[in-house]
């Protein structure tokens, strides 16, 4: 078995393309899933009963399926759903959206009841009012407190994004499978695709514990 | 929205996918037996300090935890049989990649609980007179195994989750089979519901066991 990786600089534009891809892919998630994950752990935190059922329903089903169901379901069960046809990129984005709100939900809400309970005694008796407690007192250590969990949960999700290849998305992972087919050198192709994955998964994974470590001299938990 | 549902297909195929859950179930449970096995074996490399073990283990340890799972199962697929010259099924090629991802994940809830076994244990161990490897099976392993079984489980289930990535390489499992009768029925919605809804009734009570252990530990503990 002759390995030949010098091949692979013919293929180099076309990984850069697919690794551009899948970063549009995560970021687009990310920002999508922050939002929507925010807006679920109020719900999870809520203390009406409908709105915390409906929401721990959502995030414990999204949570407990595996990515790849959820990607098939959005992929060819939404458009007979809503009627309407939606590209593959619409719908990889919806599922991985919807699932990265649900594990980021879950970040916040953990930040959200790590915060003491002396924090809302003492805005009580500084007479602050409900909206100024939340903005000014919890939000900003709940934020601070979740950015580790955060940052790890972008990790996971660059990882899981690799799925949208089953569904057809030229990503990193399905351009070098393809490139794998062609040209029959799967070692080689496969093999620069993970250090690919991990030349960008490891520096994030270290950003993570440097943060945390950082984050820890300055919250104190 | 006006879809006319229609359970028949599903009902016809319930078996299948039984059948389908079966050796999902079987794929967990062996990638679950590596990931254990071998976790713990390699937490114990990486604490042993010998830098010919530790740094070929860290290498691999972070390997596995920064690249996408399915990378890793492709990646398997292809190269293990040309690379090793050995021809396994794509069952066992799936149940070596995760039970090997697993044992990545492992590893490091084990190394994180053998860390805060106080050295004192260790120097009792020193004082009873006890070898090291009666050290670490008497001593060691059963507070680690007590200490990180949380994290041990929800690892667990998440194998149990990526174990649907092994369609992929069609190993006839509950994904596979789920797949196979929404394009022969033309009824995604049924079938793929169903699966998901597998899926989760298995997940589900396993997870909130771990939020019930953990809740327990912590009386235990304070």
């Amino acid at each position: 078995m002759e390995l030949d990786f010098s091949f692979l600089l013919d293929y180099s534009d076309v990984l850069l393309k697919g690794l551009l891809t899948t970063l549009q892919f995560v970021t687009v998630a990310v920002v999508l899933g922050l939002i929507w994950g925010f807006i679920l752990s109020l719900g999870r935190t809520s203390s009406i009963k409908i709105i915390y059922g409906i929401t721990t329903v959502y995030v414990e089903f999204f949570r407990g399926t595996p990515v790849l169901v959820q990607l098939f379901w959005v992929f060819f069960c939404l458009p007979l759903f809503l009627g309407v046809e939606l590209t593959g990129f619409t719908s990889a984005i919806v599922a991985l959206a919807l699932y990265s709100g649900a594990i980021i939900s879950e970040s916040f809400r953990a930040a959200l009841k790590s915060i003491e309970s002396v924090q809302y005694d003492a805005s009580i008796a500084l007479g602050l009012p409900a909206s100024t407690r939340t903005l000014f007192v919890i939000l900003p250590q709940a934020l601070l407190r979740a950015i580790p969990n955060l940052l790890s949960n972008v990790v996971s999700l660059f990882k899981e994004s690799a799925l949208v290849s089953a569904v057809g998305m030229a990503d990193l992972m399905y351009v070098g499978q393809n490139i794998a087919n062609n040209v029959t050198r799967p070692i080689e192709i496969l093999t620069a695709v993970a250090l690919i994955y991990f030349a960008v998964g490891f520096p994030l994974t270290r950003a993570v514990s440097v943060v945390e470590r950082r984050l820890l001299k300055i919250v104190k938990v | 929205m006006n879809y006319d549902f229609d359970w028949f297909y599903v009902k016809k195929g319930f078996p299948q996918l039984l059948e389908g859950l079966w050796l999902t179930l079987e794929i967990t449970m062996w990638a679950n037996v590596i990931g254990l096995v071998f976790g713990f074996l390699v937490a114990l490399g990486m604490l042993s300090k010998v830098r010919a073990l530790t740094w070929p283990l860290t290498a691999y340890i972070e390997f596995f935890r920064c690249t996408p799972a399915l990378v890793q199962l492709v990646w398997f697929f292809f190269c293990v049989p040309i690379l090793f010259n050995v021809w396994w099924s794509a069952e066992l090629m799936g149940i070596l990649a995760l039970g090997l991802n697993l044992a990545a994940f492992n590893a490091e809830a084990y190394r994180a609980a053998i860390q805060t076994i106080p050295s004192a244990h260790t120097d009792a161990s020193t004082a009873l007179g006890l070898n090291v490897f009666k050290r670490i099976i008497y001593v060691i392993l059963p507070q680690a195994l007590i200490l990180a079984t949380p994290v041990l489980i929800t690892n667990g289930i998440g194998i149990f989750q990526q174990s649907a990535l092994v369609a992929l390489i069609s190993v006839e499992e509950l994904m596979y089979q789920g797949r196979y009768l929404s394009t022969q029925t033309f009824r995604p919605i049924e079938t793929l519901s169903t699966v998901a809804l597998i899926y989760f009734a298995v997940s589900f009570p396993v997870s909130q066991l771990v939020t019930f252990i953990e809740k327990r530990f912590k009386r235990m503990v304070v």
